[in-house]
């Protein structure tokens, strides 16, 4: 029964980290399947998020009116942090890579130089201690914890803001018809560009969607956790581990592969409970050895479409 | 052949030298230049530089070790620091103090240890990720060295955890004559400017002796890897870089090759590894860093891919960035108290409030190190792909380079071997 009361209190702290990464991965797969390379930047564009929510919440401050227990300056702060961090990425695609010609390994390694300078530039401003969102800490919801689910209303707001994100995202791309391009040039960008769709207009859209979800992504794993300059980086692989299990460049399957890895991570603690001895220390490490096996079994992760193009 | 022709025809030697070439000896002359004169005036510590160098012969050592890997076959390895991390550890359990399961041993056991279990985890890792296209492979080989990071944070009853090893002996220690040689050398005074006398004792001799432990790691390495690089094994791997899948065409087992590569590459990270625990003395998880793997990176692109030469220079460039903010943190201060009373408080734009404020202008160096590193990628990407010295003869037997077409390609091959028909 122990193990019961823990597996539903893990699951909780689940999803909410779930949520998270989800947010993370839509971006770094949208990015890996149209502008071709993997790009390690993605965490720190997440930080990036993260740090100008903070500052456009110090600005507005708190407000009276408040919903699920963040005042509704918080909310206002978390979209000028999205639009931050969208301008961040485009700037950064115009001028760093897009002048680049040096193949998606090029690629890569210059988005690690990128991610370097995004969190050093943080560090500066911020120094590298950990800093909180001016907000009270929530109790759990009481009439929650009555089922052992110990959720706070911020989790709750976290979860709710990723499912509209994800909800949103998907309208777009299915019934809109920037979606129908994006969809379009991600497939076959060759073939895009000769039915008259702007792919170089798509690519900076993707960039802009990618960022922005990066960046709602790391505000929330900042009112989650706490802000550090490292945060980004730290979830860049359990990111990268999302995408891959979920397929790289499905959308859907990042969301799905975000899903399973987040509750890997936070399932870890169960495994002691039912005798197995890997302790919660190793969570990141279990996600990672799942990321290695996908590669090797199935590269084309669970959402398997053909694996082709791509870098 | 280098070395022969610069003693006996030093201004032919230049003159064959490339343009890039020139500008980097001409670089480091000036660096050592500079380097020699803080000292000799006392604003450097000797035994500093000497531990500096050290940094960047270890530093060197890893570049010579990725480059075998990326330079040579193109294998994105992103676990560098797991291996040094290896290397580092293997020496530190077999000669620790606290070491839980060892400990006091002979350094050399310590050597062959971290050799030993960086060539298995560099099989185990290779195993799973060398089938993978190249940029599955940075990022699988990113999270296994995390992997590596974690047992080694966790696993406290081989490696005492979080709190690091401590009590390493110097590497030379118990050794016949080396063991004792720092104690027993003089202490010699030098004084350039009146007043400031540099005494080189008995730290100084030991760190000395560590200097002259990296070079002999670096000068193996180096020609072991030129003579494999340049060797039929060496030209297998230069086609997998090229085009894997002509090198499948002409027969050669690409994996094993790929493997190969990847095991002698970390086994030279982990020598890297080896020296670093013994010059530092002591060693824990944060050494293990996977900043550490970005900075080896820098080092190999600045050096230019595939080259031995360049991977050396790179990786001493490295170690200027790393330490450079931090001895730029901690100048102003010294720099201003001690050194201008005698000229720099005259000259009429240095003000007392020029004093005052260039200290606050210093950023923490930590920040600093990693914007540089940031930016220098950057740049390098942009405008130099290929590095600063990339590969060009020294890919070629000496002896089967023609001597009538000695010039550079775009002059003598085309008058020698004209008719080609193309521009």
């Amino acid at each position: 029964m122990a193990v019961l009361d823990q597996l539903i209190e893990l699951t909780a702290d689940g999803v909410v980290y779930s949520s998270i990464i989800v947010l993370g991965s839509i971006g770094l797969s949208l990015i890996y399947s149209i502008a071709g390379f993997a790009n390690f930047a993605h965490g720190d564009t997440m930080t990036v998020g993260a740090y100008s929510t903070l500052v456009f919440f110090g600005i507005l401050g708190g407000t009276s009116i408040s919903v699920l227990g963040l005042p509704l300056s918080f909310f206002l702060a978390l979209l000028s942090g999205i639009a931050v961090t969208a301008v961040v990425a485009l700037v950064t695609e115009r001028f760093v890579y897009k002048p680049l010609d040096i193949g998606s390994i090029g690629l890569l390694i210059t988005s690690i130089g990128v991610a370097f300078v995004y969190r050093a530039l943080i560090q500066i401003q911020f120094s590298a201690d950990s800093r909180r969102y001016d907000i009270d800490r929530l109790r759990p919801i009481e009439w929650l914890l009555q089922y052992n689910i110990r959720m706070t209303e911020h989790d709750i707001a976290i979860i709710a803001s990723a499912i509209v994100l994800v909800v949103g995202l998907h309208l777009l791309l299915q019934h809109t018809d920037l979606g129908r391009k994006m969809r379009a040039t991600a497939d076959n960008p060759s073939l895009a560009r000769a039915s008259g769709i702007r792919v170089r207009r798509i690519e900076l859209w993707t960039w802009i969607i990618g960022a922005g979800l990066a960046g709602a992504g790391g505000a929330f794993l900042g009112l989650f956790n706490q802000l550090v300059p490292r945060m980004g980086f730290n979830l860049l692989l359990v990111i990268f581990a999302a995408v891959i299990l979920g397929g790289i460049g499905s959308v859907y399957g990042a969301m799905l592969g975000a899903f399973l890895i987040g509750m890997v991570v936070q399932l870890t603690p169960i495994l002691t409970s039912i005798g197995i001895p890997i302790g919660s220390e190793y969570a990141r490490a279990l996600a990672f050895l799942i990321m290695v096996v996908v590669l090797l079994v199935r590269p084309q992760g669970i959402a398997g479409e053909a694996v082709g193009g791509g870098g | 052949m280098a070395d022969v022709s610069t003693l006996t025809d030093p201004r032919g030697y230049w003159g064959d030298l490339t343009s890039e070439e020139r500008g980097v000896a001409g670089f480091l002359a000036a660096a050592v230049l500079v380097l020699l004169a803080l000292m000799l005036t006392g604003v450097l510590n000797p035994t500093y530089f000497l531990f500096l160098f050290g940094l960047g012969g270890m530093f060197g050592l890893m570049s010579l070790g990725l480059n075998a890997q990326w330079g040579y076959t193109g294998l994105i390895n992103f676990s560098v620091a797991a291996f040094f991390g290896l290397g580092a550890y293997g020496a530190a359990i077999m000669t620790a103090s606290n070491s839980p399961i060892a400990g006091d041993m002979n350094p050399i056991f310590g050597l062959v240890l971290g050799l030993i279990l960086s060539a298995i985890v560099a099989i185990a890792i290779g195993i799973p990720t060398l089938r993978l296209r190249a940029d599955y492979l940075a990022i699988a080989s990113l999270g296994l060295a995390e992997v590596v990071r974690l047992i080694i944070l966790n696993e406290g009853q081989w490696t005492a955890g979080s709190q690091g090893l401590r009590g390493i002996p110097a590497f030379f220690e118990g050794w016949p004559v080396l063991s004792t040689l720092p104690e027993t050398l003089p202490q010699v005074n030098i004084e350039v400017i009146p007043g400031r006398v540099v005494t080189l004792g008995f730290p100084f001799w030991r760190q000395l002796l560590n200097v002259t432990l990296v070079l002999t790691f670096m000068a193996g390495a180096y020609l072991v890897l030129r003579r494999a690089h340049r060797s039929p094994w060496g030209r297998v791997l230069r086609t997998i870089r090229a085009d894997e899948d002509l090198a499948k065409a002409l027969g050669k087992n690409t994996y094993f090759f790929k493997m190969q590569s990847f095991v002698l590459g970390c086994l030279v990270m982990a020598l890297a590894g080896v020296f670093f625990a013994h010059l530092q003395l002591f060693v824990n998880p944060g050494n293990l860093d996977p900043t550490t793997t970005f900075y080896v990176w820098v080092a190999v692109i600045l050096g230019g891919a595939g080259s031995n030469r360049g991977a050396l220079f790179g990786g001493f460039v490295v170690v200027a960035i790393r330490e450079g903010p931090r001895f730029i943190e901690q100048l102003p201060p010294a720099f201003l108290t001690e050194f201008p009373p005698g000229f720099l408080r005259d000259l009429a734009f240095i003000t007392d409030d020029v004093l005052f404020e260039l200290p606050s202008i210093a950023i923490s160096p930590g920040p600093l190190q990693l914007l540089l590193v940031g930016l220098l990628i950057v740049l390098i990407m942009r405008f130099r792909p290929e590095g600063m010295l990339p590969p060009q003869r020294e890919l070629i037997w000496p002896d089967a380079v023609d001597e009538n077409v000695r010039k550079r390609p775009d002059s003598g091959v085309r008058e020698q071997r004209g008719g080609d028909g193309d521009e």
